[in-house]
């Protein structure tokens, strides 16, 4: 890379043509973060919720067990390896690609859950995590129609960089993917019973976040 | 002088403003999703505007995550709604009881002469409208499985494609096949599975 930016020298490269992957120190602490909460997600049991009766000493318990409880496991493991994959992408259109991935494996952490509010909240998630996929995609490609690669090596390198547009284009995308002010939307979302699963979601909009501010930085 | 990739990004953008435009008036969640899935398709024009191999290569994974979108937002719906039932009225006309044989058969080997990804996604339409006449009950898990082998066999393709590019004829025919094979599997599950216990 021409120039360090703000995530600091490149200390391992793996290149795919003029694709490439790269690790920085701040890559690689988001790239651990996501490998550390993924492997919370294999490796913890679901919490249980209870709901305590009001006025008495009875209490419900939630738990999460069985098949659900193996969907879930698998659906948050999937958005940490998307999560992981989108930290260390050195194509713009494959992290747009991971973002997206992201949204479709946090709609399925909670599509198993039988509480309507959530259901509810996790439609209305889907619906703007598809219509967000336009700015994303819009933005790469308008990066692709005018500087004619779609790498972040190569796109730091140049003088001129990736379009003003598409880089809010791109913003727009990862916003509606989960960061402020669409969040709102995922915040419902956290009312699922199953803690690391569902922590999972609001590590991934984080990321996603630190990630997105990284790229439009250094391109 | 304006070009026509600009031209082409305004009718685009266009699109997408009549798009939002309708979602603001729309109340029905069906409706909403179909108007979401309608600007999806907007986004994949977007990359299409590019018009270069590299272009057309983005727009597939482009449409398989927004398919597996959708699909996942409908399967959000369905669970919301409880619709986890095979409607007891089905949709029948006259057609349906006496073309299924010979148009999936037309279908099915007009996508084995065009192989590939178009010709799978034909042979799969000659198999969906097969199943949608006649019902199923067929072994779906052994579907979903020659669909996994067929996966491992494009991926084997392409390992030949870098290894060994002095066999890229090879390579063509198996990624070719491979992928009629998959998404033949794949696509004629759509509608197919609802949960049943071989599902």
């Amino acid at each position: 890379m021409a120039s360090a930016g703000v995530a600091g020298e490149p200390f391992f490269a793996l290149p795919f043509g003029d694709i490439v992957n790269y690790f920085t120190p701040y890559t690689a602490v988001l790239f651990g973060f996501a490998l550390l909460f993924t492997l919370i997600c294999i490796l913890s049991r679901p919490e249980q919720q209870l709901d305590v009766v009001f006025g008495t000493d009875a209490y419900y318990a939630k738990g999460v067990t069985g098949k659900e409880l193996r969907f879930r496991r698998f659906m948050s493991i999937a958005c940490g390896c998307a999560t992981m994959a989108a930290m260390v992408s050195g194509d713009v259109f494959n992290f747009t690609l991971f973002v997206s991935m992201v949204g479709v494996c946090i709609i399925g952490i909670v599509a198993a859950v039988k509480s309507r509010h959530v259901l509810d909240a996790a439609y209305n998630y889907g619906i703007i995590a598809i219509v967000a996929t336009i700015p994303l995609f819009g933005g790469a490609a308008i990066t692709l129609a005018t500087t004619g690669t779609l790498s972040i090596w190569e796109l730091s390198a140049m003088a001129s960089g990736m379009p003003l547009i598409a880089k809010m284009l791109i913003i727009v995308g990862v916003m509606g993917e989960g960061i402020a002010p669409f969040y709102a939307a995922k915040a419902e979302l956290f009312r699922a019973p199953g803690a690391p699963y569902v922590i999972m979601i609001h590590v991934s909009s984080l990321l996603m976040f630190l990630r997105v501010v990284e790229i439009l930085l250094t391109v | 002088m304006i070009s026509g990739y600009i031209i082409g990004l305004i009718v685009v953008f266009a699109g997408v403003a009549l798009t939002f435009s309708a979602f603001l008036k729309e109340r029905d969640d069906v409706h909403k999703l179909i108007l979401a899935d309608l600007t999806e398709i907007a986004g994949l024009a977007i990359i299409a505007l590019t018009a270069t191999d590299l272009a057309e290569a983005l727009i597939i994974p482009g449409l398989v995550v927004g398919i597996s979108e959708l699909l996942a937002v409908s399967e959000i719906y369905l669970t919301r709604e409880k619709l986890f039932f095979q409607p007891e009225k089905l949709f029948t006309i006259e057609v349906m009881d006496s073309a299924p044989g010979i148009m999936g058969a037309v279908l099915v080997i007009f996508g084995i002469i065009l192989s590939g990804f178009t010709g799978g996604a034909v042979a799969a339409t000659g198999m969906i409208f097969y199943f949608l006449c006649k019902g199923h009950k067929e072994r779906f898990s052994l579907v979903e499985t020659v669909s996994a082998y067929a996966w491992v066999l494009w991926i084997a393709a392409f390992f030949t494609f870098m290894l060994a590019p002095s066999y890229w004829f090879f390579g063509v025919m198996m990624a070719g096949g491979a992928i009629l094979a998959k998404v033949v599997a794949k696509m004629s599950l759509i509608g197919a599975m609802r949960g049943e216990s071989n599902a």
